[in-house]
């Protein structure tokens, strides 16, 4: 699967060079499908694609984290997804020498009419593992996202907090050596963020790779060994994360309102403000 | 993984209603009856296929069933798996291959209706019955080919499910299910060769009536296209695969 190819003999954990991607442009207006529809056949909305991403040449090494600054749209969400491989880009390229795995809305992803031990299976699944991993797994995930009680129950009846902490949970059980986070660094009420933080630093110290886009500098403080600029698609600077937000309050302060407009492009990175919501 | 994906789509579908599996059978027994009534009772059309007509009718009305099935689940595929497509790990085409498992294990699940066809009959099948595992394997791969043709092009012409229920309608008269393929005029069946679901259902039928190896050109022809039909199906899926995954 060429998408998802591993090179074993890479020197760094993800290399991209001179990688780009083109999305679909979505603009959100109001009204319902039938509006949309006939707004396109009148020609008022144009499928038309911007890049996302683009001339990105960067490598992360072994064990680093790394930080995805930038304002809202930068780029963040398709470095992340070409990073893990769900996305292909349109041209350069991405190879990885582990599996990345994708930490992007997680939650959206567990099915209202699974059981959560079926959700398990499900997103461990999707995440790369194999049922008998996810089977291996299940008591640690459980534990720790306190589903005991509801294992067997659908999820569709959970509340949007226990949705969030198991797909927390699941996908950072994976085994994985690297993994792509979009604004799920933590989760949840403050006891479980804290034993998220636990979580995270011990899998740092163990070596594993991470690159993260987060709204939240103080995660970026905490976390980060080094940072990439985004600014409109493209890495304009590879610096230390207290620099790089430092460029990014210039950024805002010469241009407020493009913090404004932004979100009217419809990239997904303007999920949530606050680090905790998924 | 495709397993579990497989058996819970099917469980969903078999506690949906209070009969659950007995629709399975009822819903393609029910179809064969009506189309023998009609044709073979109120226009007493001794012509049309090969005797009995019943056993006739249904034998090629099951493979139809999961064909129209098929197709009709490939053009949503990518509706809905947005957020699951997003962070998948698995390849994009096991999307594809699920929902066409669970239309097979629902047809395989459908045989006993042939069963119940020659127990009502009395019409039993010859060796060339050994066919028919075959005839399945074919038809796998025609839809295979055909769901990831169908299931990518979904993606870039919304429009597309729309178009495919057309054709399906059409293809329904155009394909011997009703008839069979000698039926039809001999200058004429070359060209209705062309049409893959030809060889499929002929293989199907072969091990009841023999006599339908007349046919055998016609049949390696819609034999050739199904393999030929993959081979695009597996090329265009690959070429669209990066839009897939951008719409996601």
């Amino acid at each position: 699967m060429a998408r998802l190819s591993l090179t074993p003999d890479l020197g760094a954990i993800v290399e991209f060079t001179d990688a780009g991607v083109r999305m679909p442009r979505r603009r959100r207006r109001r009204g319902d499908g039938r509006r949309q529809r006939l707004r396109r056949i009148a020609g008022e909305v144009r499928r038309d694609e911007v890049w996302r991403l683009r001339n990105a040449t960067f490598a992360v090494a072994e064990g680093e984290s790394v930080a995805l600054v930038g304002g809202r749209g930068a780029g963040q969400e398709a470095l992340i997804r070409l990073a893990a491989g769900t996305l292909i880009p349109d041209e350069g390229r991405v190879r990885r020498r582990v599996e990345v795995v994708p930490m992007i809305d997680v939650a959206r992803s567990l099915a209202r009419t699974y059981t959560v031990r079926q959700n398990i299976y499900l997103i461990g699944g999707l995440l790369g593992m194999t049922p008998e991993e996810v089977s291996e797994k299940l008591g640690g995930i459980v534990a720790f996202a306190g589903v005991d009680g509801i294992l067997d129950k659908y999820l569709g009846t959970a509340p949007p907090i226990v949705r969030q902490r198991l797909a927390w949970s699941i996908a950072t059980s994976t085994d994985a050596r690297a993994y792509a986070i979009n604004q799920i660094l933590v989760v949840g009420e403050r006891d479980f963020r804290q034993q998220c933080w636990t979580r995270m630093d011990r899998m740092r110290e163990d070596g594993v790779t991470f690159l993260l886009a987060s709204d939240s500098p103080k995660q970026f403080r905490r976390f980060c060994d080094r940072a990439l600029y985004l600014d409109a698609g493209t890495v304009a600077a590879e610096t230390t994360v207290p620099d790089a937000l430092a460029m990014l309050r210039e950024a805002r302060r010469r241009d407020p309102a493009a913090e404004a407009e932004s979100p009217e492009d419809g990239d997904e990175t303007s999920g949530g403000s606050d680090a905790g919501s998924v | 993984m495709l397993r579990m994906l497989v058996l819970r789509d099917l469980q969903k579908q078999y506690t949906k209603f209070r009969l659950g599996y007995l629709w399975t059978l009822l819903e393609p027994l029910g179809m064969s009856l009506v189309l023998w009534f009609v044709f073979s009772v109120l226009l007493g059309a001794r012509a049309l296929g090969l005797q009995p007509y019943l056993l006739f009718l249904s034998v090629a009305i099951l493979p139809w069933w999961w064909f129209t099935k098929g197709i009709a689940a490939s053009t949503r595929v990518f509706r809905r798996s947005g957020g699951q497509l997003r962070i998948s790990l698995l390849p994009t085409e096991f999307w594809v291959l699920r929902v066409l498992l669970v239309s097979m294990i629902e047809f395989i699940l459908s045989l006993p209706v042939i069963v119940i066809g020659m127990l009502v009959t009395q019409y039993w099948p010859g060796p060339l019955i050994v066919l028919f595992p075959v005839a399945i394997a074919l038809q796998f791969l025609l839809m295979y080919g055909l769901s990831l043709l169908i299931a990518a092009g979904a993606v870039v012409i919304p429009d597309l499910a729309r178009i495919v229920r057309i054709v399906m309608r059409a293809m329904f008269y155009l394909s011997p299910v009703l008839y069979s393929i000698s039926n039809i005029p001999a200058q004429v069946q070359p060209f209705a060769a062309l049409n893959p679901l030809v060889g499929v259902l002929g293989l199907y039928r072969i091990g009841w009536w023999p006599e339908e190896i007349e046919s055998a050109g016609a049949y390696l022809l819609s034999i050739a296209l199904c393999l030929a039909l993959f081979v695009v199906g597996l090329v265009v899926f690959r070429r669209l695969e990066p839009r897939i995954l951008k719409e996601a």
